[in-house]
């Protein structure tokens, strides 16, 4: 890691110094409204207040050391499997309750199997017809959650 | 004699058919997922818990200890036939074990890491029975301030104790303990961090946030390259060590057995953490320290035996203080929670079938692991040709419907979603997730004794130094953050985390 004012930085660091400090504020933001009290009478955001301070003040210790810390880079990141799962398990989320356990599967394992660069169309079809079907044998009807099987 | 009373109890527990079948279930699942790479037990643990709300409660956490100690077995399979190790605890395995299949001894290797790993069980198992309710009778005594003490011990001593930077992992639990906060607040009946959603009333789900930031998180980070393979080394060899073996591993075994057990025992120890240091003693004391990397069998033996003794014994703190040490035991608790139990010291005395039944169920959990590798270590060998394309949308079904069973709606698993993303760029961030869930679990516990001893000594804070327990405790964790500051200890910690690394 030689030479110029750009060679510095820890930008792994840097990233987890942002997430607290936004995190910690965001916490902070949420219990404006709450009673602080007093250490004998402690209210209901008595510890909140305190612990998102605490995470505030630690992610910019981290954040302002990282900026003087030696150069490191994000490992190499692809997130295209990401989007995908979270489409796939939004998909279910909001199906299952209303169109049932046939359709919103079929949604989460035809979008989720897409996630990997390697997929086949047969074998995503196979496996979701399979897995479908074992789905709804071991958690419908064997263990009895409650969703519908099917929208109507 | 009382303690042969309560260990037939145990067995009488352990012994019924259901149990046994739990047992062997974990232990066979367990197996698996530490064959197959890609899959830790965390993520297994995390996805299986919500299903564990259907099974009686003693099967269930006979169950997911038996998937715990399983991958440890499974583990080293990999570790030593294709030097990809399926657990982080097993990445000290592959180093001399891989190197004694290349020579054509990876049956030996295999019989020494189990050999070693069910007598490393047994003598933590029987750790436990004593430990249990000496460490529980002590715990009975505590207060409101010695619990805070514990709880700022524990989660300190796991930050410190835990790989990678020791501020980020502490900043990480100060999250976990806000997410804890989440919902109505006991005391005062107000609502606290849920952004005007009443489905957060009842607070963030334990299922919801291991799924979304141990399954969810670790699927995308596995699928974001290709995936790798190792070689496989195609003999096994003969499964029975020679003479020279045996005598060159019995004593890496006992040591490995000794230092898994005590720090098993430690917060923020466990499986890996014994492993890696087993492997650092025996290559300390070795006669033939240059053997090591080219095969020594005592490389093998020691951090195997450890492995399995530190996840056995990282159970004693849960199940003596409640106060679990790693994030297993985090979902151990958790587990324990959906049954309505509170693990603790009053866990022996209240629920003896559940302390002692479990503390069998590993021993014949361990008995059952031994065949299920040995004799079986052909099969796996031939599950780790599966795909992973072929395996994570079954994972991915399991954490769904998981989470969605857990209140039966569908908000869970958009919730889900949340901490999945959050879990990726913490992974990004290298922040370790694991003391964020130990603080979500352990937050109400801290906050609850926190506000009694406050409110009992009128706010006075001298009250956590006057009681000698919690004076101790505090004394012990002020001294640990001092010898991080010291330079010459952090750089000895740093040189072996990254001597571990290699």
């Amino acid at each position: 890691m030689s030479g110029s004012s750009t060679a510095k930085r820890d930008f792994p660091d840097i990233l987890a110094g942002g997430v607290m400090i936004g995190l910690g504020a965001l916490g902070l933001w949420a219990g404006r409204d709450l009673q602080f009290g007093s250490a004998a009478m402690m209210g209901a955001g008595f510890l909140p207040d305190v612990i998102c301070g605490m995470l505030i003040a630690i992610g910019a210790y981290v954040l302002i050391k990282a900026l003087g810390k030696a150069y490191e880079p994000f490992d190499e990141s692809n997130f295209k499997p990401l989007i995908i799962l979270v489409v796939a398990i939004a998909g279910f989320a909001f199906m299952s309750e209303t169109l049932g356990f046939i359709v919103s599967t079929i949604w989460l394992l035809v979008i989720g199997s897409l996630a990997d660069q390697e997929s086949r169309w047969r074998e995503i079809a196979i496996s979701t017809v399979l897995l479908t079907i074992f789905g709804a044998l071991v958690f419908i009807y064997g263990l009895g959650v409650q969703m519908p099987i099917l929208p109507f | 004699m009382a303690f042969l009373d309560v260990l037939m109890l145990g067995f009488s527990e352990a012994f019924t058919p259901t149990n046994l079948f739990f047992c062997f279930l974990g232990a066979l699942l367990g197996t698996l997922i530490g064959v197959l790479p890609g899959i830790g037990p965390t993520a297994t643990v995390a996805i299986l818990l919500p299903v564990t709300f259907f099974l009686p409660p003693l099967g269930a956490l006979i169950m997911l200890a038996g998937i715990f100690y399983g991958a440890q077995y499974g583990g080293s399979t990999t570790a030593i036939l294709v030097n990809l190790p399926g657990e982080a605890s097993a990445v000290v395995t592959a180093i001399d074990g891989y190197q004694m299949a290349r020579k054509g001894r990876a049956g030996a290797a295999l019989a020494i890491a189990a050999l070693g790993s069910f007598f490393a069980g047994t003598v933590a198992t029987i750790g436990l029975a004593v430990a249990g309710p000496t460490l529980s009778s002590f715990a009975l005594s505590f207060g409101p301030a010695e619990y805070v003490s514990l709880c700022i011990f524990g989660l300190l001593a796991a930050t410190i104790l835990a790989h990678g930077s020791v501020i980020k992992a502490i900043g990480m639990v100060c999250l976990g303990l806000v997410l804890g906060m989440v919902g109505i607040d006991v005391n005062s009946g107000s609502t606290r961090l849920t952004f005007g959603s009443t489905e957060l009333y009842d607070g963030i789900d334990f299922v919801v946030i291991a799924v979304g930031l141990f399954g969810v998180a670790e699927i995308a980070s596995n699928l974001e390259f290709k995936e790798a393979r190792g070689v496989l080394q195609s003999t096994i060899g003969r499964l029975w060590p020679t003479r020279q073996e045996f005598k060159e591993s019995w004593g890496a075994v006992l040591r490995g057995t000794g230092v898994g057990t005590i720090l098993g025992v430690l917060p923020g120890g466990g499986a890996t953490l014994s492993a890696f240091s087993a492997y650092s003693v025996e290559k300390k004391i070795s006669k033939t320290p240059e053997k090591f990397g080219h095969g020594a069998i005592a490389g093998v033996a020691g951090p195997e035996a450890a492995n399995n003794a530190g996840a056995q014994s990282s159970f004693i703190p849960l199940l003596t203080l409640g106060i679990p040490s790693n994030s297993i035991m985090a979902m151990m608790l958790g587990a324990m929670t959906i049954h309505g139990i509170t693990p603790g010291p009053s866990v022996i005395q209240n629920q003896p079938e559940l302390f002692w039944g479990l503390v069998a169920s590993m021993w014949i959990g361990n008995a059952m692991l031994l065949v299920i590798n040995l004799p079986l270590i052909g099969v796996w060998v031939r599950l780790l040709k599966v795909p992973y394309r072929l395996l994570y949308p079954a994972i991915l079904l399991f954490c769904c419907i998981g989470v969605y069973s857990v209140n039966n709606r569908g908000f869970d698993v958009a919730l889900v979603i949340l901490f999945g993303v959050l879990g990726y760029v913490l992974r990004k961030a290298k922040c370790e997730a694991g003391p964020l869930l130990l603080g979500f679990v352990l937050g109400p516990l801290l906050e609850t004794n926190l506000r009694r001893a406050l409110l009992l000594s009128q706010g006075d804070p001298l009250v956590f130094v006057e009681r000698p327990i919690s004076a101790v405790l505090l004394l012990i964790t002020a001294g640990m953050l001092l010898t991080l500051i010291l330079p010459a200890i952090r750089k000895g910690r740093k040189e072996a985390f990254e001597a571990s690394e290699d």
